[in-house]
């Protein structure tokens, strides 16, 4: 029996859709076989994420209509077995699809896979009642930002109302130096307001934006250090307990130095 | 018309006839023969390996399968063996030219050399779709996912880079023409391609080009006299 697994934030652009692409991509390189399903229906982006754009024939609003059958909406990943998504369609809205029917959807992919990610749309609303409804277990990604923060806040007590009890925590975005300044939350104020499990931490990484333009997910870069860390909440998904990444970034020559003769180095 | 207990299926490897199994070996063995035959040139000159699956045969049977494809067909055939690999599930979705079949119907739009037609000008953006029973004219730009649906011919003055479906109720004889044509994808009646994914056309000047199909598969080609 496959797990529902939703992607979620409440707030927009804090990088839902390059999670599921990155944990989704994950998964399928642990030798899981795995269904992303975009319910971003009438602005879907997964599809460009994962590079598969061009091969969308039919979309998730088309098998919940029975125009086709499940299968084939199924698009297969072009680099790594076991891989499907079944995108939103872009020319409807969120209102073509019910969570009824999402439920229904969902216990049907159950049979065929380990893992149904679903990545939710920004917002509290149609879209966002149907990427829950099936699920079984949450994540809400979230940056260290105050107004993130909030979002994550009402969407935490959205899904426990909704019975989705103890959704994990993956902060994205952060920036070490400007935490060590002050300059940003630090990954303990976050916990300390949301007060959920942490499942990871994801540096800001320019790589990110290099591969989401690629249509290839950073999870596969083993160079890259959001790679390393969205490599890490795969596992932890899985239940392996993997120590947390450290993310202090390499100072320098001179930095390092400085610091041998007890120099301030801020 | 029971054509479809058996069906030939064009594979990366050769042939692949698929059987009904209900179906007795005599009958099957004199579809083969129809079909091979209205096939006519087809396979002539080829050189294919040939599988069969669905329908077990005994070896004297294969030889029976294996000479009526090589007298009929015209094509040299190298092998015929059961086909025992699993389809692999669900696999069979966009990959291939003809297997996600869009539903076609019997009566289809046929004013494509004189018939009624729609002008669209703007840019079609993404999420907007502009279908339309007849011909469909854009004076503009059509964006990645941005789609055009129509029965008849397609035009884009402009760069069409969305999703586009020409003779979309069956019509083959559709065409595309484009100033631009980059399209995610490209519909022609149930023929579908993709553009390849890792080819980044970097052409900064405009060729018009037009696309067509023949023999189910996608042709695109310049229609000025290249200068």
């Amino acid at each position: 029996m496959g797990e529902v697994i939703v992607i979620t934030s409440g707030k927009g652009g804090v990088g839902k859709t390059t999670t599921t692409a990155n944990i989704g991509t994950g998964l399928a390189l642990q030798g899981k076989k795995v269904v992303l399903i975009d319910t971003d229906i009438g602005l879907r982006n997964l599809d460009v994420v994962m590079g598969l754009e061009n091969r969308i024939v039919y979309d998730l609003v088309d098998v919940v209509e029975g125009t086709c059958r499940i299968k084939q909406a199924l698009i297969k990943d072009k680099r790594y077995e076991g891989l499907f998504l079944l995108p939103a369609a872009q020319t409807r809205d969120k209102s073509a699809v019910s969570p009824e029917q999402m439920i229904k959807l969902c216990d049907e992919l159950r049979n065929e896979f380990d893992f149904i990610l679903v990545d939710c749309p920004a917002g509290i609303e149609q879209g966002f009642k149907n990427a829950i409804a099936g699920a079984d277990r949450a994540v809400v990604v979230t940056t260290p930002e105050v107004s993130a923060v909030r979002d994550a806040d009402r969407i935490i007590g959205l899904l426990e109302a909704n019975e989705l009890r103890n959704p994990k925590l993956l902060v994205n975005r952060i920036r070490v130096d400007m935490v060590k300044r002050g300059d940003m939350m630090t990954i303990d104020d976050i916990i300390d307001i949301l007060a959920i499990d942490l499942i990871g931490v994801v540096p800001d990484d320019e790589k990110i934006v290099v591969s989401t333009n690629k249509g290839e997910p950073a999870v596969t870069d083993s160079k890259s250090l959001a790679g390393q860390a969205y490599r890490n909440i795969t596992r932890r998904l899985l239940g392996e307990e993997v120590p947390m990444l450290d993310l202090e970034t390499d100072d320098g020559f001179l930095v390092k130095l400085k610091r041998l003769f007890g120099l301030r180095t801020t | 018309m029971d054509e479809a207990n058996v069906t030939f299926k064009g594979s990366l490897h050769g042939l692949t006839i698929i059987l009904k199994e209900e179906d007795g070996f005599e009958s099957i063995l004199e579809q083969i023969e129809r079909k091979v035959v209205s096939a006519g040139k087809f396979f002539k000159g080829a050189s294919l390996h040939v599988k069969y699956r669905g329908k077990k045969l005994s070896k004297d049977q294969e030889d029976r399968v294996f000479n009526l494809l090589a007298s009929k067909s015209g094509a040299r055939i190298k092998s015929l063996t059961e086909d025992t690999e699993e389809p692999p599930e669900a696999q069979n979705n966009i990959s291939g030219q003809t297997s996600p079949r869009i539903r076609m119907k019997d009566y289809y739009f046929n004013g494509i050399n004189e018939g009624v037609t729609k002008f669209y000008r703007g840019t079609v953006r993404s999420g907007q779709l502009v279908d339309f029973k007849g011909n469909l004219v854009v004076i503009g730009d059509v964006n990645p996912g941005g789609e055009l649906i129509a029965s008849g011919n397609v035009i884009v003055v402009g760069s069409l880079r969305g999703i586009v479906h020409a003779g979309a109720d069956g019509n083959k004889d559709a065409i595309v023409v484009a100033l631009n044509l980059q399209p995610t994808q490209l519909r022609i009646a149930d023929v579908i391609t993709r553009s390849p994914d890792d080819e980044k056309d970097s052409r900064n000047f405009l060729v018009p080009e037009l696309a067509y199909v023949k023999d189910n598969m996608v042709y695109i080609e310049r229609f000025l006299p290249q200068r």
